[in-house]
C-alpha cells in the first residue's frame, strides 16, 4: 500500500471528541481537500498527521508503515502553516538553512539545495532579508520554499492562502498545484474555501464536527452531495431550501431556476445584484424566498415571472440530514415546479 | 513519545525547589517554633512550650501597639500612592513630547535601594539642619522635629514611602490604561461624553481589576514594611513608628528569643492572609484584566 | 503638572548630590558653601570602602540575575504548556502569592538555615535566597512572553526536527530577548536592594552589600550628623541603578506590566 492511510484516527481533547474514527486514504501524489467550517476537525487531522499532537486512537499510515508514534521531527513531514510560521529573528536564508543544520547535512549540500528551491520560488535577491521585511506573497513563498527543501514524504498545508488577498490567491493556486502536487508525497490540504478546494485539490473531504460527512471528486460532491450539509456547505451562492413532507427538504442550486413561460412558480423579483457576467435575483414565491442566478442576456421583468427547474436537478434530504432519491412521496406537492 | 507531563515536571522542578526551600520551609519553621520556647535561657534550644507564646502576644500591649502602627501606615500609605499612583498614572498616559523619558524619570524612586533613601530622607527632614526645616526658617517658622516628634513621625513614614512606592502604582495602573481599547473611549466621545464621565464611566471600572491588583501588592508590602523604617527612624522615636516585622526582628536578634520572635512573624502573616482572601474573593466579581 | 511631577520625583535625589558636594560645615550653615568632592574620598576610603559593597553587591546581583534565568526560563517554559489545566493554574496561583510576600517575614527561618548550613557570609550562598525571591516575577514574565509568541513557530522547529534543548536555544532564547531583559534587569534591581536578608547572613565587614552598609553607616552615628558622607554614599549607590533605569526603563516597565497582567 503506498500513499498516506488514516485508520479509525481519533482525537480527544479532555472529555470533548475533536475527531472521531476518521478513515480517509490519500494516494501518491494526489492532492486532498480537508474542508469545513472552523472546529469540524480539519486543522485537528492536519496535525496528528505531522504529529504535532498525539492520537487518541487510531493509526496512521505511510507507504504501508505505521507511523503513528513517530516523533514530528522524524516523519519528513512538510508543512506550510496558516501564517507561515517563519522564523522572525532569521533572515530568509537561515530560516531554510535551520532544519538542515540540525540535521546535520554537510554545509556544501545544504547550500547548493538552498539556493535552487530560492531559484525555484524568485527569492534569490531576499536571501537576507527578515520575514517583517516580506510582503504577504513573499513570506509565504519562503514558507513554501522551506517545505520543498525538505523532500518530504508528506506535504500539509494549513491554509496557506488565507491571509492573502483575493487576487493573489488566485494566483497562487496553479503555482502550489505545480510545485507540490503531482510528486511522489500525498498532499493534504486544509481549508474552510470551498473554491479554493474545489481549485486546488483532487478530490475534496468534507468535515464537521470531527466527522468525515463525504469525500469525493470536486465534481461528485457538488453535484451528488451525501447529505444535506455538504449540499449547503457546497456552492455559493447557496443552495435553496423548500420544505417537503414529513420534514423532508429539497435542496436547489440557484443555477438551476429557470424562467418557464409557464407552470412553476409564480414569482416576483424583490432584489437583484448584478455581477458582471451573471445577475442574482431575490424572488418572492408562494414557498419563500428563492435565489436564481440569471446568465448573462437572458432578463427578468419586475412585474414577475415564473420560475420552474428539472426533476433531475433535484436534490431530496430526510429529515436527520441524509441522501433521498430523486422519487418517493416526498416529491408531492412540490413537483409543481419541476419541469 | 516521552510522557510531556514528566519532561515538563522535570523542568519545573529546580525553580519549585528552591522555592520551597526559600519561602515554604521558613514560614513551616517559624509555625513550629512558635510553640516552643527558644531563648538564652533554653539555651537557645527549641523547647515546646505549648501556645505559651500566644498567649503572651494577645497581652503584649507592644504588639498591639505595633499592630496597630503598621495597619495605619499601610492604610494611610496605600491609600495615598492609589490616589496620587492614579493621578500619574493618567498625566503618564496622556500623549506628550518625551513621555519614555518621563517616565523613567519618574521611575527612579522605586528602583533605589530603599536604606539609601531612607538616608536621604533622613537628612531632608533633619530638624534643624534638613532642607524642609530650611524651608520652614526661610518664611519665619520655627524647626520642627519630622522625626523626633512621636505624634507625627509616622506621617513622615508615610511621606518617604508614598515617595518611593507611588511610581510602582502608577506604571501597573499605566498598564491597565493602556489596555484598554481606545475604540471604547472614542465609542463614548461621539456620545457627548467629557473627560469626567469617560472616567467615570469607563477608565475607573475597567481599570477595576488593576487597582485591585496594586492594592492587593501594596498592602502585603505594606504589612512586612521593615527597610524603610528601620534605617529612617529605627523605629522611634518611643517606639512610635515600630512595625510588626521590626519588632519580631527585635525580638529574635536582640533579646534573642526566637520562639516569640516567630510568633509574632506567624502573627504577621496571618494578618497579611486577611487581604488576600478578600482579593480572592473579589476576584469573580470584577471584569477580567486584559493585555 | 509635569514639572512638579519631576520635582517631587527627583527633588530629593538632587538634594541629596548637592548635599554630596558640600563640606559638612556648610551643611549645618556654618560654613561658606564651597563645592568640593572630600565626602566621596571620605566614603571611598572608610573602613570598608564603599566600593568593596558596590562591588560585592553588584557580584551577588550578576550571580542572582543569571541563576534566576536559568531556572525560570525552563519552568516558564513548561509551565505554559499546561496554562489551561490544574496544574498550570495551581503553580500561578503559589507564584503570584509569592511575588506578593513579604519577604522579611522569612528571615528568622533562613538565618537558622545559614546558620546551619554554614552558608552565612558567603556572597554565593546569598543568591540562593535572592533568586528564589526573584523567581516568582522572572517565571511570571517569562510565562507570560513565551504566551505571546505564535505557537506554530515552535511546531514548525519540531518539524524541521529540532529538539527540545535545540528549540530551546536557537528559537525560544532568541524570540524572548526582550522578556529576558526585562527579566534581568528587574532581578538585578531586587537583588541590588534586598536588604532584610543581608542584614542577618551577612556580619563580616568586607562583605556587606550595599543595603547593608548603608544602614550600618546609619547605624553607627544617630545623633551625629556625617550627612554630606551618607549623600555621597546615596550618590554612588545609586548611580549604577539610575543608568540602569534610564537605559532600559522600557524593559522594566514592560516587565513589569506583563509579569502583573498574565500572572
Amino acid at each position: 500500500m503506498s500513499g498516506l492511510q488514516l485508520q479509525q484516527l481519533s482525537r480527544r481533547c479532555g472529555d470533548r471528541l475533536v475527531l472521531e474514527h476518521l478513515d480517509l486514504a490519500v494516494a501518491p501524489g494526489e492532492c486532498l481537500a480537508l474542508l469545513g467550517p472552523s472546529g469540524c476537525g480539519k486543522t485537528t487531522t492536519l496535525r496528528l498527521v505531522a504529529g504535532l499532537d498525539p492520537c487518541s486512537g487510531g493509526r496512521i499510515l505511510l507507504n504501508g508503515e505505521d507511523i503513528t508514534a513517530r516523533p514530528a521531527g522524524e516523519r519528513e513531514v512538510a508543512m506550510v502553516f496558516q501564517s507561515y510560521a517563519l522564523f522572525p529573528h532569521l533572515d530568509v536564508g537561515e530560516n531554510l538553512a535551520l532544519g538542515l543544520r540540525s540535521r546535520g547535512i554537510p554545509r556544501a549540500e545544504r547550500d547548493r539545495r538552498i539556493a535552487s528551491v530560492l531559484e525555484l520560488l524568485q527569492l534569490t535577491a531576499l536571501v537576507r532579508r527578515r520575514p517583517a521585511q516580506l510582503s504577504g506573497g513573499q513570506r509565504q513563498r519562503v514558507a513554501l520554499a522551506r517545505a520543498l527543501l525538505r523532500q518530504p514524504r508528506i506535504v500539509l498545508l494549513d491554509e496557506p492562502m488565507s491571509n492573502l488577498d483575493a487576487r493573489l490567491r488566485e494566483e497562487l493556486r496553479p503555482e502550489l498545484r505545480r510545485l507540490l502536487c503531482g510528486g511522489e508525497p500525498p498532499v493534504l490540504y486544509v481549508t474552510h474555501d470551498q473554491q479554493e478546494a474545489m481549485g486546488m485539490a483532487d478530490r475534496i473531504a468534507v468535515l464537521q464536527a470531527g466527522r468525515l460527512e463525504q469525500v469525493g471528486g470536486v465534481r461528485e460532491l457538488y453535484t451528488d452531495p451525501a447529505s444535506r450539509f455538504v449540499a449547503d456547505f457546497l456552492g455559493r451562492p447557496a443552495i435553496n431550501w423548500l420544505p417537503g413532507r414529513d420534514g423532508t427538504a429539497l435542496g436547489l442550486r440557484p443555477e438551476h431556476l429557470r424562467p418557464r413561460p409557464e407552470g412553476g412558480l409564480q414569482a416576483r423579483p424583490e432584489r437583484r445584484e448584478w455581477w458582471g457576467h451573471q445577475q442574482l435575483l431575490w424572488l418572492e414565491t408562494p414557498r419563500g424566498t428563492l435565489r436564481m442566478l440569471l446568465p448573462e442576456g437572458a432578463e427578468a421583468g419586475a412585474e414577475g415571472l415564473r420560475v420552474g427547474w428539472r426533476a433531475a436537478d433535484e436534490l431530496w434530504f430526510d429529515a436527520a440530514g441524509q441522501r433521498l432519491s430523486a422519487e418517493g412521496p416526498w416529491r408531492q406537492g412540490l413537483e409543481s415546479g419541476a419541469v | 513519545m516521552i510522557p510531556l507531563l514528566a519532561v515538563d515536571l522535570l523542568l519545573m522542578l529546580p525553580a519549585l525547589l528552591l522555592l520551597g526551600v526559600v519561602f515554604l520551609l521558613p514560614l513551616l519553621r517559624d509555625a513550629w517554633l512558635s510553640l516552643h520556647a527558644s531563648t538564652v535561657v533554653t539555651g537557645l534550644m527549641a523547647v515546646p512550650n505549648g501556645a505559651a507564646n500566644w498567649w503572651r502576644l494577645f497581652d503584649d500591649a507592644r504588639f498591639r501597639q505595633d499592630a496597630f502602627q503598621t495597619v495605619r501606615f499601610t492604610g494611610v500609605s496605600v491609600a495615598l500612592e492609589l490616589v496620587l499612583g492614579l493621578g500619574l498614572a493618567l498625566l503618564l498616559h496622556r500623549p506628550g513630547r518625551g513621555r519614555a523619558l518621563l517616565r523613567a524619570l519618574v521611575l527612579l524612586p522605586w528602583a533605589l535601594p530603599t536604606t539609601v533613601m531612607a538616608l536621604g530622607w533622613r537628612w531632608i527632614l533633619n530638624d534643624p539642619h534638613g532642607p524642609l526645616n530650611g524651608l520652614l526658617q526661610a518664611v519665619g517658622l520655627p524647626t520642627f522635629g519630622f522625626l523626633t516628634t512621636p505624634s507625627t513621625t509616622w506621617l513622615a513614614v508615610v511621606v518617604a514611602d508614598v515617595w518611593k512606592t507611588t511610581p510602582f502604582v502608577a506604571l501597573l495602573l499605566l498598564a491597565g490604561l493602556q489596555s484598554i481599547p481606545v475604540d471604547l473611549v472614542e465609542a463614548l466621545q461621539l456620545e457627548g461624553a467629557g473627560r469626567l464621565t469617560i472616567l467615570r464611566r469607563l477608565t475607573l471600572p475597567l481599570l477595576a481589576p488593576w487597582i485591585a491588583l496594586a492594592l492587593l501588592f501594596r498592602i502585603a508590602q505594606s504589612l512586612g514594611v521593615f527597610d524603610l523604617i528601620q534605617v529612617l527612624t529605627g523605629g522611634g522615636p518611643a517606639g512610635s513608628t515600630e512595625s510588626l516585622a521590626m519588632y519580631a526582628y527585635r525580638q529574635s536578634l536582640r533579646f534573642l528569643d526566637f520562639g516569640y520572635g516567630a510568633t509574632v512573624l506567624m502573627a504577621t502573616f496571618l494578618l497579611l492572609l486577611l487581604p488576600g482572601v478578600i482579593w480572592l474573593l473579589l476576584q469573580n466579581r470584577l471584569p477580567r484584566r486584559t493585555a | 503638572m509635569r514639572a512638579l511631577v519631576l520635582l517631587w520625583s527627583l527633588g530629593p535625589l538632587l538634594w541629596q548630590l548637592r548635599t554630596s558636594l558640600l563640606p559638612p560645615d556648610a551643611l549645618v550653615g556654618q560654613g561658606p558653601t564651597a563645592w568640593t568632592l572630600e565626602n566621596y574620598r571620605l566614603v571611598l576610603s572608610g573602613d570598608p570602602p564603599l566600593w568593596a559593597s558596590l562591588r560585592n553587591s553588584g557580584l551577588v546581583g550578576l550571580g542572582t540575575t543569571l541563576l534566576t534565568l536559568s531556572l525560570a526560563l525552563p519552568c516558564a517554559y513548561a509551565l505554559q504548556r499546561h496554562r489551561a489545566g490544574l496544574l498550570g493554574w495551581g503553580v500561578g496561583a503559589v507564584l503570584l502569592a509569592a511575588s506578593l510576600f513579604p519577604t522579611v517575614l522569612l528571615f528568622l527561618g533562613l538565618l537558622e538555615m545559614a546558620r546551619s548550613l554554614h552558608l552565612a557570609n558567603s556572597l554565593t550562598a546569598l543568591c540562593l535566597p535572592y533568586t528564589a525571591l526573584a523567581l516568582p516575577l522572572a517565571i511570571l514574565i517569562l510565562r507570560a512572553a513565551i504566551a505571546a509568541l505564535p505557537p506554530e513557530l515552535e511546531d514548525a522547529a519540531r518539524l524541521e526536527g529540532l529538539a527540545l534543548g535545540q528549540r530551546l536555544r536557537s528559537v525560544l532564547l532568541p524570540l524572548l530577548a526582550p522578556a529576558l531583559a526585562s527579566t534581568a534587569i528587574l532581578t538585578f534591581l531586587a537583588s541590588w536592594n534586598e536588604y532584610p536578608i543581608a542584614l542577618t547572613w551577612i556580619s563580616r565587614v568586607d562583605r556587606l552589600t550595599l543595603p547593608t552598609a548603608m544602614a550600618r553607616l546609619a547605624g553607627s552615628s544617630v545623633f551625629t550628623v556625617p550627612y554630606g558622607a551618607f549623600a555621597a554614599a546615596t550618590v554612588l549607590g545609586s548611580l549604577p541603578l539610575l543608568l540602569l533605569v534610564l537605559v532600559a526603563q522600557r524593559w522594566i516597565i514592560s516587565g513589569l506590566t506583563q509579569g502583573a497582567v498574565k500572572g
